[in-house]
């Protein structure tokens, strides 16, 4: 891919990743426990990484989040994000060349343990209220099922566009 | 499938039903809810003895919340935080959930 090519490709999927990410902030959660959503931009940062590479995915992830606080209208929330963000994709940096494509949904599902972990710390230190941990079985739990939700999007998303790449490549 | 996919499928399955069990076996019936501000306590509300509901104000330098208590259970009624997540929680009964306003450094826990 020419240096060009994945400039665009990368300004588009970070614009798709905060469109996703709005609209999803816009819907009510369906589980009324604060913390758990589907996180279905995580789609388009584990498929930046299996198709781009890591520091890609983390530049797309960045700008999602920052981008993301902007739009939102809301910078408090941004120390929470970038918590979230930042060892998720740590997790899934790490872990990613250790499984076959067949199984990026248990990346993907590493990355939202990771993510979930992170807001958890984050908002621990942030209240300085220890027993929030005990909520971390529950976000535990809703980590495995949409992580596991949103890998297979990625993992299908990352197969239709390679073969789109293969053909259309100039 | 594979065995690599059996083996993470069943993994996965075990770890997220231990989470939500455990999760749920928490939330027994509370009876004390303690509003803590900044990891300091701020209130402490006998749940069980709100027989009628009333409201009362935590004002700190973050900012306010209106918390309604009612027999057996506690909410924010309204906040002057940016997100509103305290209040769109709505009222817990249980220890299961606390309520936290992250802007203002504020935690409702029920303790048993």
């Amino acid at each position: 891919m020419s240096k060009t090519r994945k400039l665009v490709f990368m300004a588009l999927l970070t614009a798709l990743e905060l469109t996703i990410w709005v609209i999803e902030g816009q819907i009510p959660a369906p589980i009324p426990v604060p913390g758990v959503k589907l996180g279905l931009a995580s789609v388009v940062t584990l498929t930046a990484m299996a198709l781009l590479g890591r520091r890609e995915a983390g530049c797309v992830l960045l700008m999602r989040i920052v981008l993301g606080a902007l739009f939102a209208g809301s910078f408090s929330a941004i120390l929470f994000s970038l918590a979230g963000g930042a060892l998720s994709w740590a997790v899934m940096a790490g872990i990613l060349g250790l499984f076959p494509e067949k199984l990026l949904w248990v990346v993907s599902v590493f990355g939202a343990i990771g993510h979930n972990l992170g807001q958890l710390l984050a908002a621990a230190a942030v209240t300085k209220t220890p027993s929030l941990f005990w909520y971390g079985p529950a976000l535990l739990a809703s980590a495995i099922v949409t992580g596991a939700f949103t890998g297979l999007g990625a993992m299908y998303l990352v197969r239709a566009l390679r073969s789109y790449e293969t053909k259309h490549t100039p | 499938m594979k065995r690599k996919t059996v083996f993470w499928i069943v993994l996965f399955a075990v770890l997220a039903a231990l989470g939500a069990g455990t999760y749920l076996l928490r939330g027994g019936v509370g009876r004390r809810a303690v509003v803590t501000v900044d990891g300091e306590p701020y209130r402490t509300v006998d749940l069980a003895a709100a027989v009628v509901p009333y409201e009362f104000t935590v004002e700190t330098e973050y900012g306010w919340n209106t918390v309604r208590v009612s027999p057996g259970a506690i909410e924010v009624a309204d906040a002057d935080c940016p997100n509103h997540d305290c209040v769109k929680q709505g009222a817990i009964s249980d220890g299961a959930v606390p309520i936290v306003c992250l802007p203002h450094k504020l935690v409702i826990e029920i303790e048993e």
